[in-house]
């Protein structure tokens, strides 16, 4: 960060504008940065997920609406924008409009714990990692206020079980998140990530000595979205009603939103642990290779990294949207017992494994 | 215990195999028809709207022996008026199909004992009027002609 | 929070998002257990037996296709053999050889359509657009066969409607060869599959005697044992001279259900390659000549049976000697599949629901009439 305030300092000399201008805005461009590219990202990744899912079907996509359907979301948008907001008669109207809201915004607040390139890493807490775990529960509180508002009891049935649902497994995420850290010995997320740099390409990153770390990561991040397969609360043919049943117009699109804007960042979360976050894959940076190690060289490296963890998280989307393709919905009673009986006990293998591991390798 | 470990390993292949099956369709082509810009082949025995045959001195085949009304399933659809031409020749002064009842059936082609009602490949049929579903003979006898310049262009 | 006491009555109207057609199920449900249930048809009553009373038998014959839509061959097919029967209109064999083709053909499609809902309703995409996908060549086929998708009126008494087009027989063929990899997709992608398994095994289970005393017929009662095809108990056409298996499997659970009528479609396609092979060498003459509009039957009456895809289709026709028959009765597979279903329910969980009557392959045209 203080190279790019550096820069940013005599760009505003040039212009013999005052330091203290760059002072107060300074602080200020990762905000808007970061909320530019969350909600592009999410009007992105709506469509992505239709295209992606008609190729698997030998189909073709939205295309009607702009080339390649790229307006198809803003058409969405704009469809439940003119829709009438209903509120429910009984409904508690402050928890009701409020739900929506927490399940959003704390998708945006944790945007800035990633680390995108080595400059970006915009929130350096030494307890990254806890903080993630810790806002990305929130939004689990606001699917229980939106059924427990709605005044409606198939609603609060199926919040509710959502919430039992989230809640099963991110015990086995945390438990992997332990061994992560064992093996980086660090919670600060840039550090994980420096801990994943090695001599040889990538050897280092955490994927190899825990894989069924990453497997199980990836199963839980799937429960805490609420995808398939383990979309029961969301589903139309299986239950009576949802959480969201009663919530129509705009609030609807937050929920909505609020998915995909938490699917990408899981994904950008699973990519900083194990697949070695903004490092490239290569061991050495194109932007170096090819401008040298000058003024422009320095600055591309920040953006190339920037490039190659959005390319490992969109690696990760498309695996999520192939798990959605190909397996049907779990039940209930398969939920909860596949997240104890099996989960678990292998996060907690995965841990041992983990500290063997650190212990025999370094205590040479 | 033995058991388990290996049904569980069996049901992992068994995950991965069907990931894979489902993988390898991104690689074939859309079998997506981008209609209206492509229209689908249709074949000849094609049952579309109606037209009424003409030889090629401009007269119709028809001889109104409301045969085809006789075998049409739904009632009311097929309506003939019978007029004796100077010849002696019955031809139908007024012939109307209602496509609001008609079932496509193809019944009034294939036993018409003189090939005189043909069916088209037009099946684009939707209109804002009832009334304009309404088939009268002009209308019938310019299906004929239109589908006769379509087949010459093909 | 419901009460243990209380039963809550819920009501799955209609109309539903899963495509099973309008039935309607108000359900007893004490938390999530089902107590108790009540099916509720008629929604898509369209009177198919009392408008055969004023219509004469040619104006009857295009309806008959419509009282099962994806399976119309088979419902024509049994309406034929009993007018033929009573009108003693002889049938030569290779139209004998063109029926069983094209019913086979249907019943693959129906079989398709079945699979892929069925896994749209458990929550699994995918399979619904590779099932269309391959119904979409069956389809085409037909069309080009009979000149429309889903409601042929290509059979007649005494034979079919037209000839076969020239290079038919071929496209068929090809289209076989090319089926059984896709059967073994959907096999990959879903028989082994352990959400799946889980889901379906002993489920919904019909034991031999309650199958027996509920009439079931078809795929159902094959899955819970017992050996019942009408093709090889009662062969009717030419199916004494095609070699094929009718499969049973043994626990009568959904899961078997699955199983019995995936290895249907492998069996079908057998029987289409034995037909095309013959039909190939054998040109006849499939034309029919009985032409009169006005067909009088001799007064009789006379039930024929075919084996559709959702169990037995028996078709009775009284004629008095005239040109209308007199009454004309249906019985269908699905009426019976709908009566066991408050059976299946009880004390099941309500996820199971879908499971168990996506399983039974109800169409409610069937149902209802």
């Amino acid at each position: 960060m203080n190279y790019l305030y550096y820069l940013y300092i005599q760009f505003l000399a040039k212009y013999h504008l005052p330091e203290a201008i760059g002072m107060i805005t300074f602080p200020l461009l990762p905000f808007i940065i970061v909320a530019v590219v969350l909600i592009v990202m999410v009007i992105f990744l709506v469509l992505l997920e239709r295209k992606v899912l008609a190729i698997f079907t030998q189909r073709k996509g939205p295309n009607r609406v702009g080339p390649w359907g790229l307006f198809q979301t803003i058409a969405d948008a704009i469809k439940l924008l003119i829709k009438e907001n209903i509120t429910p008669v009984g409904a508690e109207k402050f928890m009701f409009t409020l739900a929506p809201l927490l399940a959003f915004i704390p998708v945006m607040a944790i945007w800035g714990l990633i680390p995108f390139s080595a400059e970006f890493d915009f929130i350096s807490y030494s307890v990254g990692a806890l903080l993630f775990m810790t806002i990305a529960s929130i939004p689990i509180l606001a699917i229980l206020l939106a059924g427990y508002a709605s005044n409606n009891k198939y609603s609060l049935l199926g919040s509710m079980r959502s919430v039992a649902q989230a809640i099963s497994y991110e015990l086995p995420f945390v438990f992997v998140l332990v061994a992560v850290v064992v093996l980086a010995s660090s919670m600060n997320l840039g550090q994980i990530v420096l801990a994943q740099t090695s001599v040889y390409p990538f050897c280092g990153w955490f994927i190899f000595p825990s894989f069924l770390g990453f497997l199980i990561v990836f199963i839980c991040a799937l429960a805490e979205l609420n995808r398939c397969p383990f979309d029961l609360p969301e589903a139309e043919s299986e239950l009576v009603s949802g959480y969201n049943t009663e919530y129509s117009g705009m609030r609807f699109a937050f929920f909505f939103l609020a998915e995909y804007a938490m699917m990408f960042i899981m994904c950008a979360f699973i990519a900083t642990l194990f697949l070695g976050g903004y490092l490239s894959p290569f061991g050495f940076y194109l932007s170096t290779k090819i401008f040298g190690n000058g003024h422009l060289g320095q600055i591309l490296v920040y953006f190339e990294q920037v490039f190659w963890i959005f390319l490992k998280t969109f690696f990760l989307i498309f695996c999520m949207m192939w798990v959605r393709a190909t397996l049907p919905r779990l039940k209930s009673n398969q939920l909860m017992g596949f997240a104890w009986k099996v989960l678990l006990p292998a996060s907690l293998l995965n841990l041992l494994f983990v500290c063997l591991y650190k212990y025999f390798l370094f205590a040479k | 215990m033995i058991k388990k470990i290996t049904k569980s390993f069996e049901y992992i292949v068994a995950l991965v195999l069907g990931h894979l099956t489902v993988l390898k369709h991104i690689f074939k082509k859309p079998v997506t028809l981008e209609y209206p810009e492509k229209k689908a082949v249709l074949n000849e025995n094609f049952r579309g709207e109606h037209a009424l045959v003409t030889d090629s001195g401009g007269n119709l085949l028809c001889t109104a022996c409301g045969t085809c009304q006789r075998v049409c399933p739904s009632f009311g659809t097929i309506e003939i008026e019978k007029d004796k031409n100077e010849s002696g020749k019955f031809y139908p002064k007024n012939y109307s199909i209602d496509l609001n009842k008609c079932i496509f059936c193809g019944n009034c082609v294939n036993y018409c004992p003189f090939g005189a009602i043909v069916m088209t490949k037009e099946y684009e049929l939707s209109n804002q009027k009832k009334s304009s579903l309404i088939l009268d003979i002009n209308t019938l006898k310019s299906n004929y002609s239109d589908s006769i310049i379509e087949k010459k262009e093909k | 929070m419901p009460n243990s006491n209380q039963l809550m009555k819920i009501n799955i109207g209609p109309q539903h998002p899963s495509t099973h057609g309008v039935l309607r199920l108000v359900l007893e449900l004490d938390g999530e257990f089902i107590r108790s249930c009540e099916p509720i048809i008629g929604y898509l009553h369209r009177g198919m037996e009392k408008m055969a009373e004023n219509r004469t038998y040619l104006q009857y014959l295009p309806t008959v296709d419509r009282v099962d839509y994806l399976s119309g061959f088979f419902y024509a097919s049994a309406f034929c053999d009993a007018v033929e029967y009573l009108a003693q209109i002889e049938v030569n064999k290779s139209v004998k050889y063109i029926r069983v083709l094209t019913m086979e053909m249907n019943r693959l499609a129906s079989h398709l359509l079945w699979l892929g809902t069925f896994m749209l309703d458990l929550g699994a995409t995918t399979p619904l657009f590779y099932c269309f996908r391959d119904r979409e060549v069956i389809l085409s086929l037909f069309e080009s066969l009979t000149g429309q998708r889903l409601m042929y009126n290509y059979y007649t008494f005494g034979g079919v409607k037209h000839a076969i087009p020239s290079d038919w027989l071929d496209k068929t063929a090809e289209f076989v060869n090319s089926m059984p990899s896709k059967i073994q997709d959907y096999e990959n992608i879903i028989t082994k599959n352990p959400i799946f398994v889980s889901r379906t095994k002993g489920i919904g289970v019909i034991t031999k005697k309650s199958a027996l005393q509920y009439s079931i017929t078809g795929p159902n009662l094959r899955a819970s044992g017992v050996n019942l095809d009408y093709r090889k108990q009662k062969p009717y056409l030419i199916y004494n001279e095609l070699e094929f298996d009718s499969i049973t499997a043994e626990n009568g659970d959904s899961f078997d259900r699955y199983k019995v009528r995936v290895e249907e479609m492998r069996v079908c396609l057998k029987i289409i390659s034995q037909c095309v092979d013959w039909l190939k060498s054998n040109q006849g003459e499939v034309v029919s000549a009985i032409k009169q509009p006005l067909l009088k039957v001799p007064a009789g009456e006379y039930i024929s049976n075919v084996e559709a895809p959702r169990g037995l289709c028996s078709c009775y026709l009284k004629s008095d000697g005239t040109n209308m028959p007199y009454r004309v009765k249906w019985r269908t597979g699905s009426y019976y599949a709908v009566q066991i279903l408050p059976k299946l329910l009880e004390d099941n969980l309500y996820p199971d629901l879908m499971a168990i009557f996506g399983s039974l392959d109800v169409i409610l045209p069937e149902v209802d009439r």
